[in-house]
């Protein structure tokens, strides 16, 4: 009887939602073309000339405005200061000597020592080779450059992220009071406060560390106080019966059970700080970054290449190093006195092996700096510029014909209903279907938010890009659900896929930007391939988990009634697996905007494109950052109604 | 009940202190080696904006002030404009050595930042550009007049029932729009976002035989590429760039005398760096020469130092 109901139910919504979007075609057939608030890009609106004009005056305080003498500009040298000194420990000369203080062969040693000693030789032979691949790529003091500024950014993100961490794991009142704020730094796309930052900080490592700490904080303290609050209640039950006070409680209970998860936390927060190192080059961070970007500008796919495959080993190197120690876990069997023996032997061998090559690298030329003459970059680049040539002049028809089917057949006819109608046809109609799908609190929400895009003035520009989410949204979902089963029903797919998803979660977006514009141009089209390879890895593994959750025993009875492979597929593991598709589809979403407006490099338009404008002319400033701003409206409104859908679903 | 692990990181810290402890004592590679000996020059920053052609200047610039004046250089790479300018301001950067904005850097000049050095000798001209193929087939095409005529040809699935009309990158100077209105066009401008997007679009073009028209500029060594761009300029009617007033009514882009702008810091400190930086002045082949070489694959270190072998006469007069 509730089944039926609820069978109803959702006929009624999906009907309601269909003839919505009816009169909306209607609507916009009949007044395609007026008042869609188009604005041509060299023009600025009232709101955009404030934010110019408050952005010059910014600019013309920062010598004298006390905020910035006694804040941010303090804040911007200390954070200089001290990524400067750990470059110049690994990556760059120390001052009044030709190398650093460390030289490769020293960094190597140590980095094989402190794996070794926090996991074991495996990872740590695994860490050290990926480390000197780095240095064959010719990429040696990028990656170092890379190492310090992630080891700086982590620090400091570490030592906000887990106090702050474990005060919202032990009350209520700050967990709710970080939660929205949390929520935000994640819906917030990348691209969207390098600009504000370097107005405050400045072009350099200072703005580019505080760009990466926005990223990386919010995951430090969501793994710290989901650590805290998910511990076994009894251990902390028996402490405070005891006459334990609450601090006691914390430092010698709460905190050692949570460690596992909270070093877990540390590995989440150095992933996250590394993801950023390429865009945090376009605001001058030092690394390995800087050839990416300059190989998108100078088109030059093989150069972007080897510096991204860097990235990957660094990321490898990274992840690998901080899970195994998370990971290693002390048995329950106390070790024997002569297993500790021989293992503090060990370590002292190693201790002293990895002295000698710190040793060495001071005091021998050929230790300190990486050897000219190792280098494969050339024969890298080589390869992928002449592999990519052949991909993109021999695929361009075929990649053309799908561009432009997709670009007329879905693109445009999209395009022309958000865009191409009256600003409040739409407005309405998207809250109205907020409503239907979410509720009235977040249809009101999208009003509010949709309305400050219209004040803003780059309502049309919010609906091109909104365009470009929607449908490169659809295409990965389209292929992600697809992987998703393959991977959720079949271990062997899962073996092989596994490896490539984890690689292109790291891989940066830019390093495959380049070879996009040359497969389909400089067209909207590009931002949306691009959008969806950056979505497909999570949208991927979302799904397969989802399918793999399904109870075995439901699935069982599915095929003890006589149910087909096809049948238990559509009819029991997709409505099972619902709550994770949903989930999917918003991750995918929030992972393609913020893609979609780095597109604005490659001929995407549209709010992306404004803001990589205003960074670089004087005149259309304020008009980058207000569509900096806009994107996040536009974030949070699809973030908001995606997410009132899944749960009410 | 320590842990395994936090006695490890213990350990690990150990070593990692001692390592620290061991780079405090001096090392013997410093004393070995002939590093250049600090002299006067100072130490400066050089802003490398992302096209050959300022890679060229900028490095050989970087070339002379090492290896003559001793200077310390560090480069470091940027967006044209304002981000530059705003480094320029707060000390990281000192130099631009090719600067195509019209006088864009008023607001840090006012503020006594920057200062603008003279031109550099090389002359940049922005233009529209139809793939070259085109002017053969269609004699008329360079002259704005027959533009509305061919608009047809040039429609994508991005542009609709307009011409495309690929727009320069977002750091360059560009009017698409102010043109299009005051030549009355029948195009539509399309954001390229970067150079390489631009490069990208005339080649498929030109070997696809597909119609484009694009953004360009000279000096640019894409034109040994495809030397046939030479003649495949769109004219359009002159304009008076200089009276802002007219602004609205902009119908093609002028020629411009690109200048170098250096900080006062750097212009006032009586380093031989700054009479580098005065004295340096080229012509556009000077810079073709070597950022083709850097195109062809030369380390742009290189490809500066061949230039200045061959030219020593010039590097000498530059020195003051």
């Amino acid at each position: 009887m509730l089944d039926r109901l609820i069978v109803q139910f959702h006929l009624k919504k999906s009907y309601l939602l269909l003839g919505l979007v009816f009169i909306w075609i209607v609507l916009s057939r009949l007044f395609q073309g007026t008042q869609t608030l188009e604005l041509p890009v060299s023009e600025n609106t009232s709101v955009t000339t404030a934010f110019g004009d408050a952005a010059a005056s910014i600019r013309g305080n920062r010598t004298k405005s006390p905020a910035f003498i006694y804040f941010f500009n303090p804040i911007r040298v200390g954070i200089n200061g001290f990524v400067q000194v750990i470059r110049t420990l690994i990556a760059i000369p120390a001052p009044g000597s030709i190398i650093p203080v460390i030289g490769w062969l020293g960094f190597a040693g140590l980095i094989a020592f402190a794996v070794y000693a926090t996991s074991n030789w495996r990872t740590s032979l695994l860490a050290t080779s990926l480390l000197l691949g780095c240095g064959a790529l010719g990429m040696w003091t990028y990656t170092m450059d890379t190492f310090a500024m992630t080891i700086a950014a982590v620090l400091l993100s570490l030592a906000i992220g887990i106090p702050l961490g474990i005060w919202a794991g032990l009350s209520d009142r700050v967990l709710k009071l970080l939660t929205p704020i949390l929520d935000l730094a994640q819906i917030l796309p990348t691209l969207v406060y390098l600009a504000p930052l370097a107005l405050f900080f400045l072009i350099g490592a200072a703005s580019a560390t505080i760009a990466t700490m926005v990223y990386s904080i919010p995951i430090s303290i969501r793994i710290t106080s989901h650590a805290i609050r998910n511990l076994n209640y009894s251990p902390i039950e028996a402490s405070t019966s005891m006459g334990a006070t609450t601090k006691q409680t914390l430092a010698k209970v709460q905190l050692p059970m949570a460690k596992q998860m909270i070093v877990l936390g540390i590995n989440q927060t150095v992933m996250a700080a590394l993801s950023f190192v390429v865009i945090a080059a376009l605001i001058g961070a030092p690394g390995l970054g800087k050839p990416v970007v300059d190989a998108l500008i100078i088109r030059n796919v093989g150069q972007g290449f080897v510096a991204g495959l860097a990235v990957v080993f660094v990321a490898i190197l990274l992840d690998r190093s901080t899970s195994a120690a998370a990971k290693h876990q002390e048995s329950f069997i106390p070790p024997t006195p002569k297993q500790i023996i021989r293992k503090r032997i060990k370590l002292g061998i190693a201790a002293t092996v990895a002295i000698v090559m710190i040793f060495l690298s001071r005091a021998q030329l050929w230790a300190a700096v990486w050897p000219e003459k190792i280098d494969f970059s050339d024969a890298v680049a080589r390869v992928t510029n002449t592999a990519t040539n052949w991909t993109t002049t021999n695929l361009y028809i075929f990649t053309v014909g799908f561009k432009d089917f997709i670009s007329n057949w879905v693109l445009n006819p999209l395009e022309a209903l958000l865009g191409g109608s009256p600003w409040y046809v739409t407005l309405l109609l998207i809250v109205f279907i907020a409503l239907v799908i979410g509720g009235v609190r977040v249809s009101l929400l999208s009003l509010v938010l949709l309305g400050l895009i219209v004040l803003s003035g780059l309502w049309h520009d919010a609906m091109i890009t909104l365009t470009q989410t929607i449908v490169a949204t659809l295409l990965t979902m389209t292929v992600g659900i697809l992987l998703g089963i393959l991977i959720g029903r079949n271990n062997r797919a899962e073996k092989i896929l596994r490896p490539f998803l984890d690689a292109g979660q790291t891989l940066p977006a830019f390093v495959y930007l380049v070879p996009m514009l040359g497969l389909f141009g400089p067209t909207r089209f590009t931002a949306i391939a691009t959008g969806i390879v950056y979505a497909i890895p999570v949208v991927v593994k979302i799904v397969g988990e989802g399918i793999r959750a399904v109870p075995a025993t439901i699935i069982e009875a599915a095929t003890a009634a006589g149910s087909s492979t096809r049948q238990i597929i559509t009819k029991v593991q997709l409505p099972a697996a619902k709550k994770a598709i949903l989930l999917a589809a918003n991750q995918g979403m929030i992972f393609v905007l913020a893609v979609v407006v780095i597109g604005g490099f490659v001929g995407s338009g549209g709010l992306g494109y404004l803001v990589i404008l205003g960074g670089s002319k004087p005149d259309l400033q304020g008009k980058g950052l207000v569509a900096g701003l806009v994107i996040l409206l536009l974030g949070v409104t699809i973030d908001r109604i995606a997410q009132a859908g899944a749960k009410r679903a | 009940m320590k842990s395994n692990f936090g006695k490890r990181s213990a350990i690990a810290a150990v070593v990692a202190s001692l390592a620290l402890v061991l780079s405090a004592c001096g090392s013997s590679v410093d004393k070995a080696s002939d590093a250049p000996a600090a002299t006067d020059c100072g130490s400066w920053g050089i802003a490398m904006h992302a096209w050959n052609g300022y890679t060229a200047s900028a490095q050989v610039v970087a070339e002379i002030a090492k290896k003559e004046l001793g200077c310390t250089i560090t480069q470091t790479t940027l967006e044209e404009a304002g981000v530059t300018y705003d480094a320029m301001e707060a000390g990281s950067v000192d130099l631009v050595i090719e600067d195509w904005g019209g006088g864009r850097w008023k607001e840090w000049v006012d503020r006594g930042a920057i200062e603008e050095v003279g031109p550099n000798g090389n002359i940049g001209l922005i233009g529209m550009y139809v793939a070259p193929w085109m002017v053969e087939k269609y004699p008329d095409i360079t002259d704005s007049k027959n533009l509305n005529k061919y608009a047809s040809l040039f429609k994508t699935a991005d542009s609709g029932s307009k011409g495309a009309w690929y727009e320069g990158p977002p750091g360059y100077t560009t009017i698409g729009e102010k043109m299009i209105s005051a030549n009355k066009l029948n195009f539509k401008a399309i954001s390229t976002g970067s150079e390489a997007a631009l490069i990208d679009v005339l080649t498929k073009a030109e070997a696809n035989k597909t119609p484009a028209l694009a953004y360009f500029y000279a000096p640019q060594t894409f034109f040994v590429k495809m030397p046939g761009l030479t003649k495949s300029r769109v004219n359009f009617p002159a304009n008076d760039w200089t009276d802002a007033a007219k602004a609205s009514g902009l119908t093609d882009y002028p020629e411009t005398v690109l200048v170098k702008l250096a900080t006062t810091k750097l212009m006032s400190s009586g380093s031989a760096f700054a009479t580098l930086v005065k004295n340096f002045n080229w012509t556009n082949d000077d810079q073709n020469a070597v950022a083709a070489d850097i195109e062809a694959g030369t380390d742009p270190a290189a490809a500066a130092q061949k230039w200045i072998d061959a030219n020593p006469d010039k590097v000498k007069a530059w020195l003051g």
